[in-house]
């Protein structure tokens, strides 16, 4: 972002080290600033059920797409099989808790070492591939994770799907007053938001952004590219299941065309994070932030006469930002920031 | 015995209907390299436009063949200069704008037809022969047939023809060819072209097989997918073998195993190939570890 100023000031005097890499102090404002503006709809919302719940799914879908921009963003792995690890959070706490009775706070951190364990297993052969191909082939992990789910009597309840039933209280996950579910995201993306911003600024995060830029120079460079993809891939993978296990105690119920759907959860993660801005902190945020209110609208106004409207919106919008909004919102606003700042001067 | 033998037939045509969509598909990625997501849904735009001609003008599904194809023809070279064209060197974006057009059309049908499931009656479609004592449906019997002159008329073309060749060269070596003063734009653009072409005469074919719904598409790309790598992306007669192979599989595991997971057997299969040998059985090795850079 600041690479034209650093550019500039190399020309006279040697840029000292705090400009090229952001102080810490400077992210952690930022950070702070940003994640303040985030809080602000929560409050606001309060009155009104409807407006609350676009704010708590807002919350959810950008801390679950800056998961997904971990490896996706920081690394370049373009994965549409997020939806495994998803659900692997949102089944694992749904059956340990209707089940056995266990706490969701159990089962997340249970779902989040399963979908783990889960991600170094598919990965560790499918990071061969590059681009369109890592691309299918997580897409099939995803149809496969779909089927089986649906085929599975047991523990997955197949397709008749999972009703956790309704017992309020902070130990089950599920409350009365639909605020809390508001902080418990809120709470989620702060975390999400706050790994990737350490990450990005980690050794290992520099590490993913080599990978991206070019894996034969990283490789050369003595990065040790697979083990690099797998740490973020394990970072990512645990985030997505904790985000799936929001999901199933925030619905309290869940069945398997709902959390392995393509356009709804695997491939919704990467197009948030395209429309905010792919790879960058803020885009996930952003593109929650534009996507799901517009959504909710059109699902709540045109759908009724139009089945469909919604993501007959939603896919032109994919093709548009593809063609023309490659580096999404934060891009843009950061052009934006340089050509008033060119032109200042 | 006999019962192998019907399952094994009932395979081989369904494997007809997968290598069919898989043809444009593979077409598309060995010539142009783009993975096009929403080559699925140009079969399943072709299947109701062959609908259409057939429930408003009485026009049968095989003649429809004639329509259908151009205006397939044309919307892909739409396709081309509008999408794929200039994502040419962004294959993160091609997959985006690509889905984005498979969710884009699915819902757009979805909202035409207000979610009604529509089929061709034609009585043709439905007769059954029988051949060497195993019951064989005319309609899947016509889908087999045209993937096997499709598939032979393109080797034909692609080894003795002069566009074939400036194909083929295309396909060697983009800069080279521009050197030999081949016209790569034009070649590129008439492939997709003909990919979106061949996902016409996919559409028209199977329009009065199956009942048609927005997602049917879906449920043809993800199998071509698989027919497509496991044959080896960009080749000709691996698609061909491969989607044979892919029907027989899906049916032996159907009739065997249980037909809830024919889907998840082949898309092990599927997996199984893009680890152990990721160029497919026919195709050229190293293809994907190089991705698509190193093609300009």
């Amino acid at each position: 972002m600041d690479s034209n100023e650093a550019d500039a000031t190399v020309l006279t005097t040697p840029a000292p080290a705090r400009q090229v890499l952001e102080s810490g102090a400077r992210a952690a404002a930022k950070f702070t600033a940003g994640m303040a503006l985030a809080l602000l709809p929560l409050p606001l919302a309060l009155a009104d059920s409807y407006w609350l719940d676009i704010v708590v799914v807002t919350y959810l879908m950008a801390g679950l797409a800056g998961a997904w921009n971990i490896i996706g963003g920081f690394a370049g792995q373009f994965s549409l099989g997020h939806g495994v690890f998803f659900g692997i959070g949102a089944y694992t706490a749904a059956i340990l808790f209707t089940d056995a009775g266990m706490s969701p706070w159990f089962g997340m951190p249970i779902g989040m070492v399963l979908a783990t364990a889960v991600a170094l297993l598919i990965s560790w052969p499918t990071f061969r591939l590059r681009g369109p191909f890592f691309a299918i082939a997580t897409m099939a992990f995803n149809q496969v994770a779909f089927v089986l789910v649906n085929y599975l009597d047991w523990p997955t309840n197949g397709p008749r799907g999972i009703l956790i039933p309704f017992q309020a209280g902070l130990a089950s996950m599920i409350f009365q007053q639909r605020w809390r579910y508001g902080v418990l995201t809120f709470l989620y993306l702060l975390l999400v938001t706050g790994i990737a911003l350490l990450l990005r600024r980690s050794r290992l995060g520099y590490a993913l952004l080599a990978v991206r830029e070019d894996e034969e120079a990283a490789r050369a460079a003595g990065i040790d590219v697979l083990g690099a993809k797998l740490r973020g891939m394990a970072i990512s993978a645990a985030l997505t299941a904790a985000g799936g296990t929001l999901f199933a105690m925030y619905l309290r119920f869940i069945d398997p065309p709902t959390v392995f759907s393509l356009p709804d959860i695997g491939v919704r993660f990467a197009l948030l994070a395209l429309i905010g801005g792919i790879g960058t902190l803020p885009g996930p945020v952003l593109g929650a932030a534009l996507i799901v209110p517009v959504e909710n609208f059109l699902r709540a106004h045109i759908t009724t006469d139009w089945p469909g409207a919604d993501l007959v919106v939603l896919g032109a919008v994919m093709v548009l930002a593809a063609r023309f909004l490659r580096r999404g919102i934060a891009g843009a606003l950061a052009d934006g920031v340089r050509a008033l700042g060119r032109r200042r001067q | 015995m006999g019962q192998i033998v019907e399952v094994l037939v009932a395979g081989l045509l369904l494997g007809a209907v997968y290598g069919l969509v898989a043809l444009g598909l593979n077409l598309v990625f060995g010539v142009v390299r783009v993975v096009n997501f929403a080559q699925g849904e140009l079969v399943t735009l072709a299947m109701y436009a062959t609908y259409w001609l057939y429930a408003h003008y009485g026009i049968n599904a095989y003649l429809a063949v004639l329509l259908v194809v151009p205006a397939l023809f044309v919307l892909g070279v739409l396709l081309h200069r509008l999408v794929l064209a200039p994502l040419q060197d962004e294959p993160m974006m091609q997959i985006f704008a690509t889905f984005g057009l498979v969710i884009l059309i699915q819902n757009l049908l979805l909202g035409i037809t207000q979610g009604q499931a529509l089929s061709i009656d034609w009585p043709f479609a439905r007769t059954v022969i029988a051949f060497a004592g195993v019951n064989v449906n005319v309609a899947r019997l016509v889908v087999f047939a045209a993937l096997t002159a499709i598939t032979v008329g393109l080797h034909l073309f692609l080894r003795d023809t002069m566009p074939g060749r400036a194909i083929r060269a295309v396909i060697q070596d983009r800069r080279a060819a521009r050197a030999m003063g081949i016209n790569v734009d034009r070649v590129l653009l008439l492939t997709v072209g003909a990919g979106a072409g061949l996902a016409g005469i996919a559409g028209a074919l199977l329009a009065p097989i199956f009942t048609l719904s927005p997602a049917i598409g879906g449920n043809f790309i993800l199998a071509a997918f698989a027919v497509v790598v496991l044959g080896g992306l960009g080749s000709l007669w691996g698609a061909y073998i491969g989607g044979l192979l892919v029907g027989v599989v899906e049916a032996c595991a159907g009739f065997y195993i249980d037909p809830a997971l024919r889907q998840a057997i082949w898309f092990a299969i599927f997996i199984a190939v893009l680890i152990l040998r990721p160029a497919g059985l026919l195709g050229q090795v190293g293809a994907e570890e190089v991705g698509f850079r190193g093609q300009q």
